[in-house]
């Protein structure tokens, strides 16, 4: 159920494995020459139909996402290839003591699998999504080694480094799922530097390119613009097959195990929409923990503006560099668990007035009318920190079936009921000031925090992966308590968000369960 | 109105955005003003027809009676959300100008292909840069087994 970054991974694990592979997915393939990065147009191209926003695009298959009570908009992307597709590809693993943070630091919950655990699936995972970077990043274990060489990190992250060298910080090359050499259907990267609107040039590892089209060249079949309404269960309470509506006309699609892949917002909202006698609550919801728990990464921007001219419009995009010298627990500052850092270029104008504009910035001064000239030209001057704040779980972030709105085939919207949390918050202030220091000793003239709250496509925890059936959704494997036959694969599975950028988890993690599956097929209880 | 219809702008509309723009941007320091970069001509007609959620708040703030100024200055006190969505129009149209992209610094007239070329990573990386990070050792936490 649903064709993105996850469903990639395990559609092709299993079709390689000889598995009849049927992907159901609401959007269309995207045709890269559609994408906006190379046309004069692209910012704005990127304000309304390739916005990461679903509710902005508005296009038919984007179910609305009410976040009238959120404390940030909700991004994702509908289409084979999923959010990946508009990703920024930035890769990172989590970190040993992300597995553990009830033990280290008393909160929130273990995960059921520990770093180890999850290693060689990272690693092969890494290879699949042509991960390139620099080995030996002293923020992981011994033997982290990215497949591919890094990229440049050109005179931005060279200026950057030479300030967190003066304060004795951490940093490290940026690593990437952006290949730096050509490779089967991607090319390397030509640098664009707007990776976060799709790659006209499939330089960017995005499953529709990595995944789905060998996925389907060893016999799996998308059915795109097909929007799976509920998940449906034989007499046995074995999950079947799935109802979904395409053009307005319902289909059925049978299946002896299924795997759910619509992502951290879609699968809780999926399974809320399959209740049934058996399961009134939503479809593997004995727990009540499907939808609950929603975790987001509110993340965190400053700036400053350098005296020279740092093209820092340059791609990867992706970051150039990254810091993990606050990810670790310091108790001493007040709160539990930090954030990784990632200095990104700026694509274009329109993303730079944002430094003023934007409501969280603390610039305070408008942007516009007098004095604007000398503003643009500080444009290519600025170098950009984002600090990506581990978000721990709380009851009260969820996500729910919104009581009127509906999508375009009439099924119930998505409702996202979400706070920062003081200690989210704390990690961010904490963090930003921190960033503003980094940003003097690099040299720079005037520093801003220049936005919160800003941007998550980071949907995660809406099916918690745990060993009590009475507080999770799914074991350590993905597979639900309730219906030994239905797994869940995405974002959701996750047990606390970690302080990274979740696609590497979410691609291991998919391809963990997916390998589990066909190691154990024969052990497998499916459909009658 | 749709976005083939911004583009039927007729010239005193575009007239008054032109005066309304210049407001916004007055240009200065090498850069022309919005009025002299063509804002109000074929830079507003394709930013409309990129993001055609523009167009209304455009043709509204187009119907708003008053010297350019007043009108702007009312918009940026009383009406955030119209002058924001208005600046981001006028600021797109501007930006696509070919001449303002490059006297920003920007390359070209969109993103264009400019791969790495042979040791520029390395090149980067000189002086050894990252022996300080290395030389500090591990910043992960243990996990005990
Ligand atoms: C702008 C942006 C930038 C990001 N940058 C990074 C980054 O740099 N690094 C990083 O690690 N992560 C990043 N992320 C996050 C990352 O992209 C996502 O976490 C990840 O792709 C989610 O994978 P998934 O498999 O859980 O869901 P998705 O990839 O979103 O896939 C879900 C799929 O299910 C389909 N679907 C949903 N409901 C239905 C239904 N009812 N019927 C049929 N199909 C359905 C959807 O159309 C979609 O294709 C970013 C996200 C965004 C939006």
């Amino acid at each position: 159920m649903g064709g993105g970054t996850s469903g990639g991974v395990a559609a092709r694990h299993l079709a390689e494995a000889g598995f009849k592979v049927v992907c159901l997915e609401q959007g269309t393939w995207v045709d890269p020459g559609d994408l906006p990065g190379n046309k004069p147009e692209y910012e704005l191209l990127g304000s309304k139909n390739w916005h990461p926003s679903p509710n902005l695009r508005g296009r038919r298959e984007d179910y609305p996402v009410d976040t009238t009570e959120a404390d940030l908009p909700v991004w994702m992307y509908n289409g084979v290839g999923g959010s990946s597709v508009l990703y920024g590809a930035i890769w990172a693993r989590a970190l040993p003591s992300d597995f553990r943070v009830r033990t280290l630091d008393g909160v929130a919950d273990d995960w059921p699998l520990t770093y180890d655990e999850l290693l060689p699936y990272y690693q092969a995972v890494e290879r699949e999504m042509a991960v390139s970077g620099v080995a030996g990043n002293p923020a992981y274990p011994p033997g982290y080694e990215p497949p591919l060489p890094a990229a440049p990190i050109h005179r931005t992250g060279r200026r950057m480094a030479e300030g967190m060298n003066r304060l004795g910080w951490h940093w490290w090359p940026g690593t990437n799922a952006i290949p730096t050499v050509n490779r089967g259907h991607e090319g390397k990267c030509v640098r664009y530097g707007i990776c976060r609107m799709g790659c006209p040039e499939g330089a960017k590892s995005s499953t529709d390119v990595t995944h789905w089209r060998d996925a389907v060249a060893l016999g799996a079949e998308v059915i795109t613009r097909a929007r799976v309404a509920r998940v449906t269960l034989d007499e046995r309470g074995r999950a079947n097959g799935a109802v979904y509506l395409r053009d307005g006309v319902e289909h059925f699609q049978a299946a002896s195990v299924v795997l759910m892949a619509a992502g951290g917002i879609g699968t809780p909202r999926l399974l809320l929409m399959s209740a049934s006698d058996r399961f009134p609550d939503g479809l593997a919801n004995s727990s009540g923990q499907v939808g609950k728990r929603l975790m987001l990464h509110p993340y965190g921007a400053s700036v400053g503006v350098y005296d020279d001219d740092l093209e820092n419009w340059l791609g990867p995009a992706g970051e150039h560099i990254g810091s993990m010298q606050f990810y670790e627990t310091d108790t001493a500052r007040g709160f539990v668990r930090g954030a990784k850092w990632s200095l990104l270029p700026i694509a274009g104008p329109l993303e730079a007035v944002e430094k003023w504009t934007d409501k969280g910035s603390m610039r305070g001064e408008d942007f516009w009318g007098e004095g604007s000239a000398a503003r643009m030209k500080s444009f290519v001057r600025m170098l950009q920190w984002h600090v990506v704040p581990e978000d721990l779980p709380e009851e009260t972030n969820f996500v729910s079936l919104h009581p009127s709105l509906t999508d375009s085939d009439g099924l119930p919207a998505a409702k996202v009921h979400y706070r920062v949390s003081d200690n989210t918050r704390k990690i961010v202030d904490f963090n930003l000031e921190r960033s503003l220091e980094a940003h003097a000793a690099a040299g720079a003239g005037d520093t801003w925090i220049a936005g919160r709250n800003f941007m998550t496509g980071h949907n995660t925890g809406t099916a918690r992966m745990g060993d009590d059936p009475a507080t999770s959704v799914v074991d350590r494997f993905g597979r639900t308590h309730d219906v030994p036959n239905l797994y869940v694969i995405d974002a959701s599975v996750f047990t606390t968000s970690t302080g990274v950028n979740p696609t590497a988890t979410i691609c291991a993690l998919a391809k963990r369960t997916a390998s589990h599956i066909a190691s154990n097929a024969r052990e497998q209880e499916i459909s009658s | 109105m749709s976005a083939v219809g911004a583009s039927q702008l007729g010239d005193e509309s575009r007239a008054r955005l032109a005066a309304l723009a210049d407001v916004l941007i007055p240009g200065g320091d090498g850069l022309p003003s919005a009025g002299d970069a063509d804002v109000a001509g074929q830079w507003i007609d394709r930013a409309l027809g990129a993001n055609p959620d523009l167009v209304d708040t455009v043709v509204h703030v187009l119907t708003i009676a008053g010297a350019p100024e007043d009108v702007i200055a009312d918009l940026r006190l009383h009406h955030r959300d119209v002058f924001d969505r208005f600046a981001f129009a006028v600021g797109g149209a501007y930006f696509m100008n070919t001449p303002v992209r490059r006297a920003l610094g920007y390359p070209g007239t969109a993103p264009r292909r400019l791969p790495a070329a042979e040791g520029e990573a390395e090149y980067y990386l000189e002086d050894d840069i990252l022996s300080p990070v290395i030389s500090r050792g591990p910043v992960y936490r243990h996990v005990p087994a």
